[in-house]
């Protein structure tokens, strides 16, 4: 199936009911808001409320996950630009050149300029997504259990080989989100497996609290003892004037190509592109000298970058069941949890939510500026919460997501386990992407790889005989060469990169 | 002064870390073979696990023998200080207080309490800040989780019956 425009407009006519309209503009608000507030990013956000969005149609639920998603990387600039916190490891590269300007007394036009470009940047990325996932999935279809266990294997060690220095820690970070997922029945033979005899385990781990206690738990853990700083500038003129947008359009165009071509690929994510985006702009830029200074193409960049990443994310989510970051893998839970599978068939049965969700997307990025422009001056400020009241909400949140997902109190136990092994992880330099992607994917992972035996009568050689799932395989090597071999050259001690969630 | 106490570069822990994680493996390899296979299949359910496991060792050894040869500049780790660390600890006890008593207590009050108390903890001289936090999201728990969206929350003995 290619695409078609009665596609789209029927999947506008979805999106703009009343309903799926507000589900959308709960999805920009908490997303902003996720956004703004360091301490909390989106992946722990939709995790958190993944469980409780049961109650809605599966359509208007996974709109309003999608929102969160998109709605963070509006907000995550914010704080960036005015207090230098980035709320998100994607705004960082935005807090360089943002964070000057505003010392300038130039905030207004710098959260304008990100707005615009987060706006310009996730509707041309949107635009790529509706032509190319469609077009991707037609290729998908005729992939079999060889093809999907070969890309999923290549997507992680893609993931792996991009965090960083830290090799030997991404794969044992993965190795041990892969031992989480496997805990539990056996799910052909209903043997129990990994359980250590605690009956208990029977029922397995459930990824949600894997999440939130990685990415929530251990991010309040850390931030309790940071203090953020009040903000002092008042934000009277957000409007930048004409001479910064047309001095931004480059920077915003070459950021859309760079944030959504790079973000097909898997562990690919909005942390990396804007600081490719960023870097790029000031090697094309006729006076370098100015960036770190308070250059505003500086801001525009980065957050055109993040925004078109997060729109390309959605290719390899809907046209394969990929996720590429660990917001990507929270949507693919919520996605299952629904009984929907992703990958190229969800085009086939069902075109309408598919096209719905990619519809809304579109009217949630008007709805993100119209939300982002005006009331900057109320987001900037929501940032200035103090933590010590921030925090206890974030975990309360936590425990309610957690507890929702199956009113297990075993599951609010692993949660705060997650959330001490997370702590301990961010501060050893283990890498946490690898481990999360991992536990989400695990059980996909060992069911293709069974069935690709089963076709192949027990030989793993089929997974380099057909040509796609050849070439896979072959990159997965390429970028497992590449991370040894940087090890050897590179004698660095393992230290994972900041991370995005 | 206490500083002495905490390992403060990454090379010692990666070292102990590695000889942990190689233990794991062990421990993992081990627990899978305890697996029941059952009938024959083209992927036995011990496969995957057992291919964890060495993975899990060689990485294991693989840290700590890179660790124990690096000769460079030791990165140091940012362990919070001994009040730093009292702060972490209490949150996680209060934390844990708050779990145990959802139960018994029910959302609402169990929420109330932890709210109240880790704000009162966190900044002392903001007591009244603590209680009406502590009650706004208590009250919110209840209408939203318990009476709007109707979910199986415990509701504890205030509002039972």
């Amino acid at each position: 199936m290619s695409f078609s425009f009665d596609y789209l407009i029927q999947g506008f006519a979805i999106a703009l009911t009343w309903q799926n309209l507000f589900w959308a503009l709960m999805g920009c608000l908490i997303g902003t808001l996720v956004g703004v507030l360091p301490g909390i990013g989106p992946a722990s956000g939709i995790a958190i409320l993944l469980p409780m969005t049961t109650v809605l149609p599966p359509t208007s639920a996974i709109i309003m996950m999608a929102a969160i998603y998109y709605g963070a990387m509006y907000g995550g600039s914010t704080t960036a630009i005015v207090v230098n916190i980035p709320g998100e490891a994607s705004s960082v590269p935005t807090a360089i050149d943002g964070y000057e300007m505003a010392k300038q007394g130039k905030a207004g036009p710098a959260l304008g300029i990100s707005a615009i470009s987060s706006f310009v940047a996730g509707t041309l990325g949107l635009v790529g997504l509706t032509f190319f996932a469609p077009l991707l999935a037609d290729v998908a279809v005729v992939f079999g259990p060889p093809e999907y266990f070969a890309l999923m294997f290549m997507a992680l060690t893609l993931i792996i080989s991009l965090s960083g220095r830290a090799l030997l820690k991404g794969v044992i970070s993965m190795a041990i989100g892969l031992m989480t997922a496997l805990i539990g029945q056996d799910p052909l033979t209903g043997a129990a497996r990994l359980t250590f005899g605690f009956p208990k385990l029977l029922a397995g781990i459930d990824f949600i609290s894997v999440i939130v206690g990685l990415f929530a738990i251990s991010e309040v853990m850390i931030n309790v003892e940071l203090k953020i700083t009040a903000i002092t500038q008042k934000i009277t003129n957000w409007m930048p004037s004409w001479a910064d947008i047309r001095q931004c359009t480059g920077a915003m165009l070459r950021s859309t190509g760079v944030g959504f071509f790079l973000g097909l690929l898997p562990g690919v994510t909005p942390s990396v592109t804007t600081f490719v985006a960023y870097d790029l702009e000031k090697r094309v830029s006729k006076h370098p000298e100015r960036f770190g200074k308070g250059a505003i193409e500086g801001v525009a960049a980065p957050e055109g970058a993040n925004n078109a990443t997060s729109s390309a994310g959605f290719v390899p989510l809907f046209s394969f069941g990929i996720p590429t970051a660990p917001s990507m893998a929270v949507l693919l839970g919520g996605l299952m949890m629904y009984g929907l599978q992703p990958g190229p068939m969800l085009f086939k049965t069902n075109p309408d939510f598919v096209w719905a969700v990619i519809a809304s997307m579109y009217i949630g990025n008007v709805m993100l500026i119209i939300l982002n422009l005006p009331l900057v001056g109320m987001w900037a400020r929501i940032c200035v919460i103090p933590f010590y009241i921030l925090g206890p909400i974030i975990v309360f949140c936590a425990v309610v997501g957690t507890y929702s997902i199956r009113f297990l109190a075993f599951d609010v136990w692993i949660m705060l386990l997650f959330g001490v092994i997370g702590y301990f992880m961010r501060k050893l330099g283990y890498p946490i992407a690898p481990m999360v992607l991992a536990t989400v994917i695990a059980q996909m992972i060992e069911t293709s790889l069974g069935q690709t035996l089963l076709i192949s009568q027990g030989s793993l050689l089929i997974l380099f005989t057909r040509p796609i799932s050849a070439v896979f395989m072959g990159l997965a090597f390429l970028s497992i060469a590449r991370g040894v071999w940087l090890q050897v050259r590179y004698k660095a001690p393992e230290v994972a990169l900041g991370e995005d969630d | 002064m206490y500083s002495e106490v905490v390992v403060k570069t990454l090379k010692p822990v990666d070292i102990v870390a590695g000889c942990f994680l190689a233990l794991l493996g062990l421990f993992l390899l081990y627990a899978s073979s305890m697996i029941r296979v059952g009938v024959e299949r083209a992927l036995s359910p011990r496969a995957f696990p057992s291919a964890i496991g060495i993975i899990i060792l060689i990485c294991g050894i693989g840290l700590a023998v890179k660790a124990w040869r690096f000769r460079g500049e030791d990165p140091v780790i940012h362990w919070p200080d001994r009040e730093g660390l009292r702060i972490i600890l209490v949150n996680l006890i209060l934390l844990t207080l708050y779990i145990l008593l959802m139960n018994p207590l029910g959302l609402p009050l169990s929420t109330f309490l932890y709210v109240t108390c880790t704000i009162w903890y966190l900044n002392p001289a903001k007591w009244v800040t603590a209680v009406v936090t502590g009650l706004v999201i208590g009250v919110v728990s209840y209408v939203v989780f318990i009476e709007l969206l109707q979910l199986s929350f415990p509701m504890g003995f205030l509002f039972e019956g």
